[in-house]
C-alpha cells in the first residue's frame, strides 16, 4: 500500500484547509476547559466519557462531514484512475481518523496530568482507543455512503446512538433488568466502553478478552460484507455522474 | 493496442445497453475520436476503456493483455479527463495538482503545463472560484501530469474559449507527435476532424461508421466540382463530375469566364454525423 502514507497526509491537509480540524479542535479545548473546572476524583470518571465521545461520536461525524465534501465534489472519480486502490482510500480514510483520536487522547491525558495531576494506563488506553476508532471509523463510512446529503447522515447517527447507546445507560439507571443487560456487551458502544474503562478500573478479565475478539471481529467483517460492497456501489453511482 | 470486440454494457438500473456491441482499434500513437449525439454512449465506452466501469460484456484488450488483468497500477501510464471538471473546491490548484502528483510514480514539472494553459497567475487562487473553462483547463493539465502515455479526454474542449482551445489542441497533437495514444469525444466536429486520425461514430450504442476523416468526406461527399464564375454581372454555377475535369469543357470554363469560386464535393464531418446518425448536432 504504497500510496497510503501519502493519502493519510493529504486527508489531514484537507480536513484543515475545509476546516473539519478547527471544529474538532474547538471541541478538544472544550473538554480540558470542563476539565479543569471539575475536582481530580470526578475527572477521572469523566475522562472516560471523554474519550468515548471523541472515539465514536467526534469519529462517525468526522467522517460523515468529509464524506459529505467528497461527494459533493465527486473528486472520488479522479482518485480511482489514480493507482490508489480501494483498500488503499477506505484504509487512509480509517487512519486519518485513529490519529485523531490519538490526538485527542494525548491533549486530554497532558492537560489533565498538568492540571490536576490525574495519571491513568495510557498503555491499556492506546489499544483500547485505536479499535474504537477502527470499529466507528468504518461504521461512519457505512452510515455516510448510505445518506442522502449530510442531514440524513445526522438521522443515521441518531439512531444509531439511540440503539445501541441508549441501553446501557438504561441499564445503569436500573429501567432495564440485569438479565437483559448481560448482553450489551454485545452492542458496539457497550464493547468500547469496556474496553476505554480498562485504563481507569478493574474489569473482569473475560469482558476484555471478549471486548476486544468481538470488536476485532466486527471490523473485520463490517469491512468485508458492509463497507466495502456499499463504497462498491457507491463507485458505481458515483461514475454516472 | 486498445482492442474492443463486441463490448455492451448495461447500468445496473437500467434495462437498456447503453453500449451495444461496439468493435473498433485504437492504434498505437494515434487520436482516436468517438462522435455521436447524447446519449450515444460515449462517455460510457470511455469509463468502460478506463476500468471504472466493471462488468461489461464482450473483450477489451489494453496493450495486448484483457483489460481486467490489469491492477490499479494501470493509471500509472493513463490519464483522464471527465465531461465535468472535478477539483477539490477548497484547495488551491498547485494544491490540487501536488496531491495529484504525488500518487504517481513518474511526474512532470506541474508550472510549465499551467503556464501553457494559462493557469500559472492563477495557481494559489482555489479551484472552487475558477470558471468553468479554468477548471476543466486544470482538468486537463491533472490528465497529463503522470506523462501517460494514453490520454482519455471527454469532451475536453467544451466549455473552453477558442484560445485555449486552440492551445489544448496544440498540447494534444504533441502529444501524439511524442508517441502518445489519446481516445477523445467530442461534439466540436472542426476540432475532431483537426486531431483525430480516425474517428467512429456512435449512436443508440451502436458504431455507424468508421475511418479517417479524410476517407469518410470523399466516401459521403459527391464526386464532383463545383464553379461559381461571374457573367454580365450574374453569379452563374456549373458542376461537373470528377471525370469531366480532365475535359474540354471544364478547360474552356476555366479559360473563358472570370472564376469566382471551385469547390469539390466532399462533404463535412458534421453532414456524415447527421446522416450515419440520424441525429442532428446538439450545438
Ligand atoms: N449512471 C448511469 N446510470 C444509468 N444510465 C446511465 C448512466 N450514465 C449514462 N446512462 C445512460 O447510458 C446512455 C449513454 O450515456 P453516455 O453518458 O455514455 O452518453 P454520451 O454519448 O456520453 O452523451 P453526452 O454527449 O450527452 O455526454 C444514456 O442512455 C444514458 O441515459
Ligand atoms: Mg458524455
Amino acid at each position: 500500500m504504497p500510496n497510503l502514507l501519502t493519502l493519510v497526509k493529504a486527508e489531514f491537509f484537507r480536513l484543515n484547509k475545509y476546516n473539519l480540524f478547527t471544529a474538532n479542535f474547538v471541541v478538544l479545548i472544550m473538554w480540558v476547559v470542563l476539565a479543569y473546572f471539575l475536582e481530580a476524583e470526578m475527572l477521572l470518571r469523566f475522562i472516560p466519557f471523554i474519550f468515548f465521545m471523541d472515539s465514536i461520536m467526534m469519529t462517525i461525524l468526522l467522517v460523515g462531514a468529509t464524506l459529505f465534501y467528497e461527494k459533493k465534489e465527486h473528486t472520488i472519480n479522479s482518485i480511482m484512475v489514480t493507482p490508489v486502490t480501494e483498500h488503499e482510500f477506505l484504509t487512509a480514510k480509517v487512519l486519518v481518523n485513529v490519529v485523531n483520536s490519538l490526538i485527542t487522547v494525548a491533549v486530554i491525558s497532558i492537560a489533565v496530568y498538568f492540571i490536576k495531576e490525574v495519571t491513568f494506563n495510557y498503555l491499556l488506553l492506546l489499544p483500547a482507543i485505536v479499535l474504537v476508532t477502527v470499529v466507528h471509523s468504518l461504521i461512519g463510512i457505512r452510515l455516510s455512503y448510505s445518506a442522502k446529503d449530510f442531514t440524513s447522515h445526522l438521522i443515521n447517527y441518531m439512531l444509531y446512538v439511540f440503539i445501541f447507546a441508549l441501553p446501557p445507560i438504561f441499564a445503569l439507571f436500573g429501567i432495564i433488568s440485569e438479565s437483559v443487560s448481560r448482553f450489551f456487551i454485545l452492542l458496539p458502544p457497550e464493547a468500547s466502553s469496556v474496553l476505554i474503562n480498562t485504563a481507569f478500573t478493574q474489569i473482569e478479565a473475560w469482558r476484555v478478552v471478549f471486548s476486544y475478539i468481538y470488536l476485532i471481529a466486527l471490523s473485520a467483517m463490517l469491512y468485508m460484507f458492509s463497507v466495502k460492497p456499499k463504497f462498491n456501489e457507491y463507485l458505481m453511482k458515483e461514475t454516472g455522474v | 493496442m486498445i482492442k474492443v470486440r463486441n463490448m455492451r454494457y448495461k447500468y445496473r438500473n437500467s434495462s437498456q445497453y447503453a453500449v451495444d456491441g461496439v468493435d473498433f482499434n485504437i492504434n498505437e500513437g494515434e487520436i482516436f475520436g468517438f462522435l455521436g449525439p447524447s446519449g450515444a454512449g460515449k462517455s460510457t465506452t470511455q469509463k468502460v476503456l478506463i476500468k471504472l466501469l466493471s462488468g461489461f460484456e464482450g473483450e477489451i484488450e489494453h496493450r495486448g493483455k484483457p483489460l481486467a488483468s490489469y491492477d490499479d497500477s494501470f493509471y500509472q501510464d493513463v490519464g483522464v479527463s471527465f465531461e465535468m471538471p472535478i477539483s477539490f473546491s477548497k484547495l488551491t490548484a498547485i494544491e490540487n495538482l501536488d496531491f495529484f502528483k504525488r500518487l504517481y510514480k513518474k511526474t512532470v514539472d506541474i508550472e510549465p503545463l499551467l503556464k501553457r494553459v494559462g493557469l500559472w497567475d492563477d495557481r494559489d487562487k482555489k479551484a472552487g472560484e475558477f470558471s468553468k473553462g479554468m477548471k476543466i483547463r486544470l482538468n486537463f493539465v491533472r490528465a497529463l501530469i503522470n506523462d501517460p502515455k494514453f490520454l482519455f479526454l471527454d469532451e475536453p474542449t467544451n466549455g473552453v474559449d477558442p484560445a485555449n482551445s486552440r492551445i489544448m489542441k496544440d498540447m494534444i497533437r504533441e502529444f501524439r507527435q511524442k508517441g502518445g495514444t489519446v481516445f477523445i469525444t467530442s461534439h466540436i466536429m472542426g476540432d475532431i476532424d483537426e486531431l483525430c486520425d480516425r474517428v467512429a461514430f456512435i449512436s443508440q450504442g451502436k458504431l455507424r461508421e468508421e475511418g479517417s476523416p479524410r476517407d469518410l468526406k470523399i466516401k459521403y461527399g459527391k464526386r464532383t466540382v463545383n464553379v461559381e464564375y461571374r457573367e454580365n454581372g450574374d453569379v452563374h454555377s456549373q458542376l461537373f463530375s470528377m471525370d469531366e475535369i480532365k475535359t474540354e469543357p471544364f478547360f474552356n470554363l476555366l479559360r473563358n469566364k472570370e472564376i469566382e469560386t471551385i469547390h469539390s464535393g466532399e462533404t463535412t464531418l458534421e453532414e456524415i454525423f447527421i446522416k450515419v446518425t440520424g441525429v442532428k448536432l446538439r450545438a
